[in-house]
């Protein structure tokens, strides 16, 4: 049947599907879901764009198949065109079959009776996909009524509570009148997900539905996910553009690029022998959280195909480093791989790529960057940035008027920590740690400032004109999250680098030269600096991002999330240059990233942050190889590992519940209400935790080490703040999934 | 709520303060009524003049600080609002005349807004239909026509309808018919009165409500709650009318507050055109007669209006919009 | 990332200089473009500068001028001596609606421009110092909201003893009170706008670079809330005719013996029925007026607007560049 995918979009009709039904290619009967040569096309102003190019796909009950792709690889369309939910503009055609009945071709009207009851979905963005006017029981109950029509008001409103009950949210009875807005980010994806399963679908499409999360939350939902698929028995379409996310949970995989599935295959054939080198790439291109050693990171240059044009070759040839002229010829269609049926790659060559083949040879990946620094032990290297117990404490205030002072934010509360020339210091932890408030801090370096800022010699506290800073102007500069929105978009990318180096005085003709070498150092044309940010990917505003802060010379640069906002295999290439510019130019980075494999990645030391303190610092082997601070291990068991043998056999803590408001920090340790160790103490050590701040200590060499070092051994590089860091964990924080493994080789 | 409320109209009623006070300076500084009573005839004296004037609490010998006091302590304590040069008390021209105009605006308003908004709805559901570019060229035509024009056009209007059926249907001046016995009679002669300027006021009014409510709706029909609606078994339409129609309330609900004074200001021109004796054209009457008190006292008429326009606007923000009754 | 423009050097070259070139031509001339390509606000410039043109040197082609009574043509029909009539006091009309129109446009774009002026730099001070300045200067200008421009008008018109308004004509006094009253909506969009700026991380970008503010806002804030200064001058200019045209309709704008667009339709009003020109032509040169302006104000919308299908042909044209 994978030859009908190389039919080209101009054969789609409907006699496709109807041809292969009758002749019982169509789909085993026992498929709840099953899609054949699905193509969505829209019509824009520029032409066709072909956003969906042959999907087939079964799903059978009970499973879950992860769709992953980056950005434009058309798995979204493709969920929204089985939901029925295109716009009206949209071109479908093949075939898409709910238990055996044909939903392609439906009216909008027909197509109500199999929306939210049958078939449901969780879209991405929580924040705007609940309507902000109506009270979340309202929105779940209307679940209800649209498809139980004779459902008595009492009866709706008790199962509204189980359902919001079932999905983790506390006293859901006076949680229902609540409005979405009084709700966070996690809650309200756990109410979307109470809306989809309310009439107990068949098929649950959930579409990156942790992708706006953090992850300690996002284990939350995809755990609540869990749930609600073995409460109802659904299964579960997966979209994601993260391979964690669905290495732990999915049954089967299907790999999308430019609107095509180019492999698809059990969960275990994709990740341990992928055939198809964009599927290589892709798990190439992820750092592990759970690997220490380090290695270059597998780039794949360029960007996606413009889906206008109908590609004549492969549509992964112009990135692909195994091209060949026969790859031009034609779009290979999905033949099965490795002997196996249900293993299809899309790639001429996937005979050749067998699992012994080394992913960073094919994709020519760097070196790993050596810097001069990395010699020189750190006690020896100088002080680029010190922070000295600064704080950041907002007054929270009510009343239009008279303003009365309610509290205190602590956003920021006594940090301390130094970085050293040539190494990259991260600091990680939810959103509401106070993390972007330290880097705002110190980028603000203003002398009122409540605590010591001394960069590159200079202090905060002698920073009183203008020259002062300036100095410390050119001693750090910062790189932004959204690539997009740190440009202007009025400037070219000629503009935007020289503002900084007129800003230093420099001369046109040294500047002219000065922008060359910078465009040159991180990778981009120097012929494009007339183009303006439009005109380019967001991996390459990103490195004009960093061009932008490199121009002055800077000793440290200030990392914001750098590359949470691009595709993964864009990252790849992103994080590979903020590498190889640290080792060539004896940079030192402060970053803050939420991406916990980024940080192991990248840095030499770690910072973990919990509401406005820090829990845990160290060298970040340590921190991540020994976390002692139970939110750090909290943390580091939330991120997904894209290994499926790993994750299906591993303990995670599930934290209860959002962070906590900074406005009510309890007394003694900020963790304690979430914390795992801590619900498992009995209550004459809980008391400790409720009364005493735990100071940050240093770990000691464990006895062994003592014992052969001989003579007074000096403490490791490692501090937490907890008094019970080798305390039982609370069991009802834990889970494991400990299902055999279904598709054992 | 009811404090957040109070807490605006205060902050309102030290607003109409200022405006009136500056109003009052702007006016006495300006208008000088004496001037116009030397041209009667038998032509007074200056003395004569002056002596009338300080009767009537209009002094033009001291100086304006001097009168503002004076004039404010009347209203603070008496609450009285003076008199104008002819002699009359304004708090009881005023009386008289603000039920007129106040009915009149009420009408207008109401009629605007309601047809505004569900011509906005009805459009924005036939997007670039027929109905849609009708409705919307309108609208933008209605920008461009100044409003007493406007008023003119429709008095024109009715003026040939009443000729051609020969019999007179509308009234296209004046409030009543005097001499017209209580009963039914005298109510469909009001409305024969009042059709004519409640129309011309809605007609040129109803545009910019079109058009926001319009926009804003097209604006929500592709948001993402819509999108969950749909996901839960909805129809496109009744997503749109059950979920983003009350969504796209709140942007319109939060203008009511700067459109009042613009119909406002249209009231004014339809009473000076269409002859009503309303707030509207005597202010401007009276200002032609260099009358201090009664143009400042129609500029706080003004402002009032403005604010319960302003506070409406809130509280028709809060009951759309729960995010904002919450804090 | 940049291997698929290395495939072919040349073609690389070749293509970086077409796109610097399309850069070298600078926005205003792409956005000028954009607005000829708009047929509807090509033809309202058109109508506008014919306007304003005839409004100028429409006086040369007739004998009389707006004082000269004819004694042998009062009240008359558009004849060969007098190409749109006379009125009842035997005044030329076509002279008069020359004048009109100039005393019209000049209203216009003196309080369109100005009061833009003045609430830019109003909105941008309320955003730049933001607290307790921006709080009193938003106070300020709600009160001046809520203030009924029509009263303040009439007051200020029709004063009586003032020796400044003797020395003054009535439309600029007209204009004085219309500018005061003119740029408070256009004051708070300017403020939200560069408020939010403020926050876009490349305006950040800037002040961490150590960017003087002069310079920020020179460079970043002005340039990027430009488009909406240039539509609010259109707007601005229709508002001030329409304005004009209202309150000199009713008797307190502008006076005779200053002429207007105003004045004339207003004065026609007794006499439609008799004198049906004297109202219809002035009436039809506004309607021009506004018309035009509103038809412009449409093209410019879309030139500046970035998700204007226009952009979507340009954006093709760089897609299938890279696209190579």
């Amino acid at each position: 049947m994978s030859n009908e995918t190389t039919i080209g979009p101009a054969d789609p009709s409907g006699a496709t599907a109807e041809r292969l039904h009758i002749a019982g290619l169509h789909s085993p009967s026992d498929a709840v879901l099953s899609v054949r040569d699905l193509y969505v096309s829209f019509n824009s102003e520029n032409g066709s764009v072909h956003a969906v190019r042959g999907v087939d796909f079964d799903l059978m009950p009970g499973k879950t198949l992860g769709i992953v792709g980056e950005s434009g690889s058309g798995k979204s369309v493709t969920s929204l065109a089985i939901m029925g939910l295109l716009p009206s503009t949209a071109e479908i055609s093949g075939s898409v079959r709910l238990k055996g009945q044909e939903l392609l071709g439906l009216s909008d009207k027909a197509m109500c009776a199999y929306r939210g009851n049958d078939i449901a979905m969780v879209f991405q963005d929580p924040l705007s996909s609940l309507t902000p006017v109506y009270t979340v029981g309202a929105q779940i109950t209307e679940a209800l009524t649209i498809h139980n029509p004779g459902m008595s008001k009492p009866a709706k409103e008790a199962r509204a509570v189980e359902l919001l009950a079932m999905v983790g949210i506390p006293s859901p009875k006076n949680r229902l009148k609540a409005f979405p807005h009084e709700f966070s980010g996690g809650m309200r994806q756990r109410v979307m997900i109470a809306i989809a399963i309310a009439n107990n679908p068949r098929v649950l499409i959930a579409d990156e539905p942790t992708t706006a999360l953090d992850v300690t939350i996002q284990a939350q939902v995809l755990e609540v996910l869990h749930t609600a698929q073995e409460e109802t028995g659904a299964a579960v379409v997966m979209i994601t553009h993260d391979l964690g996310v669905v290495a732990g949970i999915a049954d089967d995989i299907m790999v999308m690029y430019a609107g095509k599935p180019v492999e698809t295959g059990s969960v275990d054939d994709i990740y341990y022998n992928p055939r198809m080198p964009y599927t290589m790439g892709l798990l190439g291109a992820v750092p592990r959280v759970d690997v220490a050693e380090k290695s270059s990171l597998v780039p794949i240059d360029g960007i996606p195909p413009n889906l206008l044009h109908t590609p004549t070759g492969c549509s992964f040839a112009p990135r692909c480093p195994l091209v060949t002229d026969a790859c031009l010829a034609g779009e290979p269609p999905l033949l099965p791989a490795d002997g196996g049926a249900a293993h299809k790659a899309a790639c001429i060559r996937s005979e050749e790529l067998g699992g012994d083949v080394n992913v960073l040879e094919i994709f020519s990946a760097p070196p790993v960057p050596v810097s001069r620094f990395d010699a020189v032990p750190r006690g020896e290297r100088s002080t680029v940035l010190e922070l000295k117990d600064v704080r950041k404490h907002f007054p929270l205030t009510k009343g239009a008027l008279l303003k009365r002072r309610i509290g205190t934010v602590k956003a920021v509360d006594g940090l301390s920590f130094d970085i050293r020339e040539g190494e990259c210091f991260s600091i990680v932890g939810e959103s509401g740690s106070g993390k972007t408030t330290t880097l705002l801090e110190i980028m603000e370096f203003h002398k009122d400032q409540d605590g010591e800022v001394v960069i590159g010699g200079i202090s905060n506290k002698q920073a009183v004109d203008a020259k002062a800073k300036g100095a410390m102007r050119r001693e750090m500069q910062m790189v932004f999250q959204d690539p997009t929105g740190a440009l202007d978009p009025r400037f070219t990318v000629y503009e935007v680098l020289s503002e900084p180096l007129q800003n230093a005085g420099m001369d046109k003709q040294a500047i002219r030269k000065r922008i060359m070498e910078l465009m040159k150092l991180v990778g981009l044309q120097p012929d494009h600096v007339n183009r303006f940010p439009n005109q380019f990917s967001g991996g390459q505003r990103q490195r004009v991002g960093i061009a932008r802060a490199l121009a002055v010379n800077p000793k440290l640069v200030v990392l914001d999330e750098p590359v949470s906002a691009l595709d993964v295999s864009v990252q790849a290439g992103v994080i590979n240059l903020l590498d190889k510019l640290r080792a060539e130019l004896g940079l030192s980075y402060l970053m803050v990233a939420h991406d916990l494999s980024v940080v192991r990645h990248i840095s030499n030391r770690v910072a973990v942050m919990y509401l406005g303190k820090i829990v845990e610092i160290g060298e970040v082997d340590r921190v991540f190889g020994n976390p002692r601070h139970p939110y750090t291990r909290a943390l580091l068991s939330a991120i997904p590992v894209p290994d499926p043998q790993f994750e299906r056999t591993r303990e995670r803590i599930i934290l209860k519940g959002d962070l906590p408001s900074p406005l009510d920090a309890p007394k003694g340790c900020n963790f304690a209400t979430r914390c795992p160790v801590f619900a498992a103490l009995p209550a004459a050590k809980q008391e400790k935790c409720l009364t005493l701040e735990p100071p940050l200590e240093a770990v000691l060499p464990s006895p062994a080490v003592q014992a052969l070092e001989a003579g007074p051994t000096a403490a490791l590089d490692q501090q937490f703040a907890c008094f019970f860091p080798d305390g039982e964990l609370d069991e009802d924080m834990l889970v494991v999934h400990e299902t055999a493994d279904p598709h054992g080789p | 709520m009811l404090r957040y409320l109070a807490k605006r109209g205060i902050t309102y009623v030290f607003m109409i303060f200022l405006t009136t006070s500056a109003g009052y300076f702007l006016a006495v500084s300006s208008l000088k009524p004496a001037l116009l009573e030397q041209e009667r005839i038998p032509r007074p004296t200056p003395e004569q003049v002056a002596n009338s004037m300080r009767l009537k609490g209009l002094d033009p010998d001291l100086s304006p600080w001097e009168r503002y006091v004076e004039w404010l302590t009347a209203i603070v304590t008496r609450w009285d609002w003076g008199r104008s040069p002819n002699g009359a008390f304004i708090n009881a021209e005023f009386g008289e005349r603000v039920w007129i105009s106040t009915r009149l605006f009420l009408a207008a308003i109401i009629l605007t807004l309601v047809i505004g908004v569900a011509l906005g709805v009805y459009s924005a559901a036939r997007q670039y239909k027929f109905q849609d570019r009708v409705i919307t060229s309108y609208s933008y035509l209605a920008y461009i026509v100044p409003a007493p024009i406007a008023y003119f056009l429709v008095q024109l209007g009715a003026i040939n309808i009443n000729e051609t059926v020969g019999k007179r249907i509308f009234f296209v001046t004046g409030i009543s018919t005097p001499g017209m016995a209580a009963g039914w009679a005298q109510f469909v002669d009001m409305l024969a009165h009042y059709a004519v300027p409640t129309i011309a006021i809605t007609l040129v009014g109803w545009g910019s409500y079109q058009i926001a409510q319009r926009q804003y709706l097209l604006d929500n029909v592709n948001a993402d709650f819509v999108r969950t609606a749909r996901a839960k078994g909805l129809t496109r339409n009744q997503a749109i009318s059950r979920h983003a129609l009350r969504v796209s309330f709140i942007p319109v609900a939060q203008s009511i507050a700067f459109t009042i004074p613009a119909i406002f200001a249209g009231g004014f021109f339809a009473e000076k055109i269409f002859a009503w004796p309303g707030v509207g054209s005597w202010s401007i009457d009276a200002i032609s007669l260099q009358d201090v008190n009664a143009a400042t006292a129609t500029l706080a008429y003004g402002s009032v209006i403005f604010a319960i326009g302003a506070i409406l606007a809130d509280f028709a923000t809060t009951l759309v919009d729960p995010r904002v009754r919450v804090q | 990332m940049t291997n698929l423009n290395t495939v072919d050097a040349a073609a690389v070259a070749q293509d970086a200089h077409l796109e610097s070139a399309d850069a070298v031509i600078a926005k205003s001339t792409i956005i000028f473009r954009r607005f000829m390509r708009n047929k509807t606000a090509v033809a309202g410039l058109a109508i506008f500068l014919a306007l304003t043109l005839f409004s100028f040197v429409g006086g040369f082609f007739t004998p009389w001028n707006k004082e000269t009574i004819d004694p042998f043509n009062i009240g008359m029909p558009p004849s060969g001596d007098h190409f749109l009539g006379t009125s009842q006091a035997g005044i030329d009309l076509y002279a008069m609606t020359v004048e009109g129109t100039r005393i019209s446009i000049l209203i216009g774009l003196i309080v369109g421009l100005v009061s833009v002026l003045i609430a830019a730099v109003y909105g941008c001070t309320m955003a730049y110092f933001g607290g307790k300045v921006d709080k009193v200067m938003l106070f300020v200008l709600e009160a001046l909201i809520m203030m009924p421009a029509l009263l303040v008008v009439a007051v200020a018109t029709s004063g009586g003893g003032d020796t400044l308004k003797k020395n003054l004509p009535s439309w600029l006094l007209l204009i004085i009170v219309l500018l005061v009253f003119s740029w408070m909506g256009t004051a708070r969009l300017i403020r939200s706008l560069s408020m939010s700026l403020m926050q876009r991380d490349f305006v950040k970008a800037a002040q961490y670079m150590g960017v003087p503010p002069r310079r920020i806002v020179w460079r970043h804030l002005v340039p990027n809330i430009g488009s909406l200064l240039v539509l609010d001058v259109t707007r601005g200019v229709t508002g001030a005719i329409l304005a004009e045209v209202a309150f000199s309709f009713i008797g307190i704008g502008i006076k005779l013996p200053d002429v207007s667009l105003g004045v004339l339709i207003g004065g026609a009003t007794s006499q439609v029925q008799t004198f049906p020109w004297m109202f219809w032509v002035p009436l039809t040169v506004m309607f021009l007026l506004t018309g035009s302006l509103a038809m412009m104000n449409d093209g410019l919308r879309d030139a500046f607007d970035p998700s204007s299908s226009s952009v979507g042909r340009a954006k093709k044209k760089s897609g299938q560049r890279t696209g190579k």
